[in-house]
């Protein structure tokens, strides 16, 4: 019962919340406005950390102008898919994006002179020397910590992350309103009319997955930044699973979900954690942690059956046509 | 060297053609990629295991039994869910979303109860098959065999018993079928059992061509499997078959070091993507597919 | 002296698989005019329409639009030079309302491009409103702007088939494709439909091309009538003339419609 109260862990679970709510803003872009099927969402969130790893480590660039090109680059593979692809139709669409996030997390595994392969960025300087991306950030991090007055670092990073996630989500809000948007959720819907109708179908997709791709990317750097290292096997599939449930339990084509759906998820799996009851307490800790996924698997499964709008969602606005 | 690559390309290709018209079968009743079966493919391996290693028994009885409760398994699955879900007019949505819950729930499982390490059947590692050249060892040998012996039989009785062409009536069009007076739950719930043994014959098979396997190997199967369901074209089971034997073909032979030196062999499973890419950028309904209607 | 068709369909074909559902179709239409393609069912109107719009790719032939090739070429494009579609199951998006529906069809707004979003939202704002004020009017013409800010979820099958006619005269059209635009309709509402068909063609100009098995209504609203059966174009001409013609009532004239 003590680690309940541990501020810490909450403010752990508050950060990977803030990340997972940047990730999840990416598919409430991609499918929840414009109707993409991107089951390999997690790996941009890879394309961007490594990228800013990889270019302050390797080639000496500033941390900062790494993110920046990390997130660029993240986008860039979102074209770089999208362009032979995004013609396809919807589940073809959705079993190449599964191939292309495998074939990432492969090279990412494999070519350990660029990656550090699978032991991850702790390898990227090379053999026998420690590198690292971190530094900037963690004086950044400290700085933040005096400037505002608070406890430790790790609340500092815990504020960094919410506001850009916060940032994100008023944008996306905002889009929400424009035009743009409306031909994206036109294309959502009945792409012949879209078409129909004088808007190029193609183009819109490409920009959505794009700039969803683009969130990912900013997830990895923030990722990146919250652990110091990481490996391929931290861009699991699981990840891409995660970011689908928080834009389907807040409910689709509601940007402020989001964030409020990663809190959910962030503490009903983090909570979980603390059940000492029956029949939890017959498993070991390790075995608590499948038991706790085969929860969450058997209350999406749930929400489909039962309520297909989300759990925030209104009946109308039918989140699983 | 190359015969041997093909050899392999054989042997691989026949098991992924195999989980392929499981999946295929499956499409046409769900009208979606089940995301679960690989999982269900791993289910069937394991159960296998646990009769094979754990309990003694020949590979041949585990193998046989693991395949009745996979297909168990996949009856249950669909009364308790797929059914559930049709009767709501559940969209593509929902079943694709309740197949990846499923499948987190299946590999879960697989891991609580039998633990992350990996695995190996109880099969003779030193023995060799050798047929014009080519070096077999005992698993890929059996693969083969059984393999190819299902994919005829498969595709006997879809394409001459009654059973099999309702089978394909139905997977086709299910409205149809139905206006054509077939009793469409009787024959999804057959599919469901045809489907369940051939995914458990397949990830049992799998095991034994990997000769070693753990509780992910489901997912690693799958993507092939889509691969050469897509490939072959979603709705022909034989189209399933071909497109599982050609990239399996494929995916060995890229090694081949007269290919500019060949593919890295870790590389395989990125062959098998990139030929489903460029195929459906050049062909998007497959090889036997239907092309699009207006 | 005879002014250039608006419109040219030269020898089109289509098939899917071994059905050919079009089949060496010609016309043409004049500008100005409201024309009308009647034949049986599965005499491949449908299918031509999707094949001039731009849906689906002709296997040959040409289509020609005031003077340019269109055949072969993106729906979008072919909206965008000025050629719109009207679908026979009128296809409202659900999920926007009533006003959006229209507002999507302007054509070329400026709020549609991320780059004027960033550059200039102050006029990307400005086309919107204007946008919306000119829906608001042609929702009026169509008696559904007590409807405008529903969701187009809410209205009955009759009233969608409206909000498809406005929202395609939204989108400035010099040739409006209508495909059975009367289908399920009741009578009061046809009414209404063919009175704006004939009002879009007499005040703005617009030539007109319809599908319809209603042959009164076709009868009386058309200048020319173009008849298929099997994938061909087997008649065309005047009204009159082509329902006296012999080879129009073998196919299929009082026997069905």
């Amino acid at each position: 019962m003590n680690a309940i109260a541990s501020g810490e862990f909450w403010v752990f679970v508050g950060v990977i919340a803030g990340i997972y709510t940047l990730l999840g803003l990416g598919i409430q872009l991609e499918f929840g406005f414009a109707g993409l099927l991107n089951f390999g969402h997690v790996a941009f969130m890879a394309i961007g950390a490594y990228t800013m790893a990889i270019l302050t480590v390797k080639a000496g660039l500033s941390m900062w102008l790494s993110a920046g090109l990390g997130v660029l680059a993240a986008a860039a593979a979102g074209i770089v898919l999208g362009l032979p692809t995004l013609r396809l139709r919807a589940d073809y669409f959705a079993i190449v994006t599964i191939a292309f996030g495998e074939i990432v997390r492969y090279v990412a595994t494999n070519e350990d002179g660029l990656t550090g392969g699978s032991q991850g960025t702790i390898n990227l300087a090379g053999p026998g020397q420690a590198s690292e991306y971190n530094g900037s950030w963690e004086r950044f991090q400290t700085w933040l910590q005096h400037a505002l007055h608070v406890g430790s670092s790790d609340v500092a990073m815990l504020l960094v992350v919410w506001a850009a996630a916060l940032a994100l989500t008023a944008l996306l809000a905002a889009s929400a309103r424009t035009p743009w948007s409306r031909v994206l959720k036109s294309i959502r819907e009945d792409e012949d009319v879209a078409a129909s109708l004088g808007k190029n179908v193609f183009a819109y997709k490409l920009q959505a997955l794009a700039l969803g791709s683009a969130a990912a990317g900013l997830a990895g750097c923030f990722f990146a930044w919250q652990f110091s290292f990481f490996s391929p096997g931290d861009f699991a599939p699981l990840l891409t699973f995660f970011a689908w449930m928080i834009v389907i339990l807040g409910g689709l084509g509601r940007p402020w979900s989001v964030p409020v759906g990663a809190l959910m998820l962030g503490v009903i799996y983090a909570g979980t954690r603390f059940f000492d009851f029956p029949p939890f307490s017959y498993f070991d800790s390790a075995e608590r942690a499948y038991l706790r996924l085969i929860v969450i698997g058997v209350v999406i499964i749930g929400l489909v059956l039962f309520r297909p709008q989300g759990v925030l969602g209104r009946r109308e606005e039918l989140v699983l046509e | 060297m190359f015969l041997q690559l093909v050899g392999n390309g054989l042997v691989t290709g026949s098991v992924i053609a195999i989980a392929a018209v499981g999946v295929s079968l499956v499409y046409g009743i769900l009208g979606l990629v089940n995301f679960a079966f690989g999982d269900v493919m791993a289910f069937g391996g394991f159960v296998a295991f646990l009769f094979n290693v754990t309990l003694g028994l020949p590979i041949a009885a585990a193998t046989a039994i693991a395949m009745l409760m996979t297909a168990l398994l996949c009856v249950v699955l669909e009364g308790v869910l797929w059914r559930p879900l049709r009767l709501r007019r559940a969209g593509f949505m929902s079943l694709f979303l309740a197949s990846i819950g499923l499948a987190l729930v299946l590999r879960q499982a697989i891991f609580l109860v039998a633990g992350p390490q990996t695995r190996a059947f109880d099969v003779d590692p030193y023995r060799v098959y050798v047929v014009a050249s080519v070096r077999f060892s005992t698993g890929q040998t059996a693969a083969l065999v059984v393999a190819t012996a299902t994919i005829v039989l498969v595709g006997l009785v879809l394409g001459l018993t009654s059973v099999g062409r309702t089978m394909r009536a139905v997977a086709d069009s299910r409205t149809l079928a139905a206006v054509a007076g077939i009793d469409t739950e009787r024959v999804v719930v057959l599919t469901w059992v045809l489907a369940g043994l051939l995914a458990a014959l397949a990830g049992v098979l799998a095991g034994l061509v990997q000769s070693s396997f753990d509780p992910n190997f489901g997912f690693s199967l799958l993507l092939p499997t889509f691969a050469a369901v897509v490939l072959g074209g979603i709705g022909s089971a034989y189209g399933a078959l071909a497109g599982g034997i050609a990239l399996g073909l494929a995916m060995e032979v890229s090694t081949w070091s007269g290919f500019f030196g060949g593919v890295d062999s870790v590389y395989k499973p990125v062959v098998a993507f990139a030929v489903l890419i460029v195929a459906l950028l050049l062909r998007p309904q497959g090889l036997l597919g239907k092309a699009r209607l207006a | 002296m005879r002014s250039a068709p608006i419109l040219a369909v030269d020898a089109l074909s289509r098939r899917f698989g071994a059905v050919r559902a079009v089949d060496g179709a010609s016309f043409e239409v004049e500008p100005g005019s409201i024309t009308s393609l009647i034949g049986p069912n599965g005499a491949g109107k449908s299918t031509l329409f999707n094949v001039v719009s731009g849906l689906l790719s002709p296997d040959s032939g040409r289509v020609v639009f005031e003077g340019q090739r269109i055949d072969g070429r993106p729906p979008h494009r072919i909206a965008r030079l000025g050629l719109v579609r009207t679908f026979q199951n009128a296809r409202a998006l659900t999920r926007l309302s009533v006003l959006d529906n229209l507002a999507l069809a302007a054509p070329q707004q400026p709020g549609e491009r991320l780059s004027t979003l960033l550059v200039a939202p102050g006029a990307a704002r400005r086309h919107e409103s204007e946008t919306r004020a000119r829906a608001r009017e042609l929702l009026e013409l169509v008696r559904l702007d007590s409807h405008a800010d529903a969701l187009a979820a809410t209205l009955s099958g009759g009233q969608r088939k409206l909000l498809d006619f406005a929202r395609a005269l939204m989108a400035r059209p010099r040739l409006l494709l209508m495909d059975e635009p009367l289908a399920g309709v009741n009578p009061t509402l046809r009414l209404q439909l063919l009175d704006h068909i004939d009002a879009v063609r007499a005040e703005g100009g617009v030539t007109v091309v319809l599908v319809e098995h209603d042959l009164d209504a076709v009868m009386r609203v058309s200048d020319r009538v173009v008849v298929m059966s099997g994938g061909r174009v087997i008649a065309a001409g005047a009204p009159a003339e082509v329902r006296a013609d012999a080879a129009v009532v073998d196919a299929y004239l009082g026997t069905d419609g």
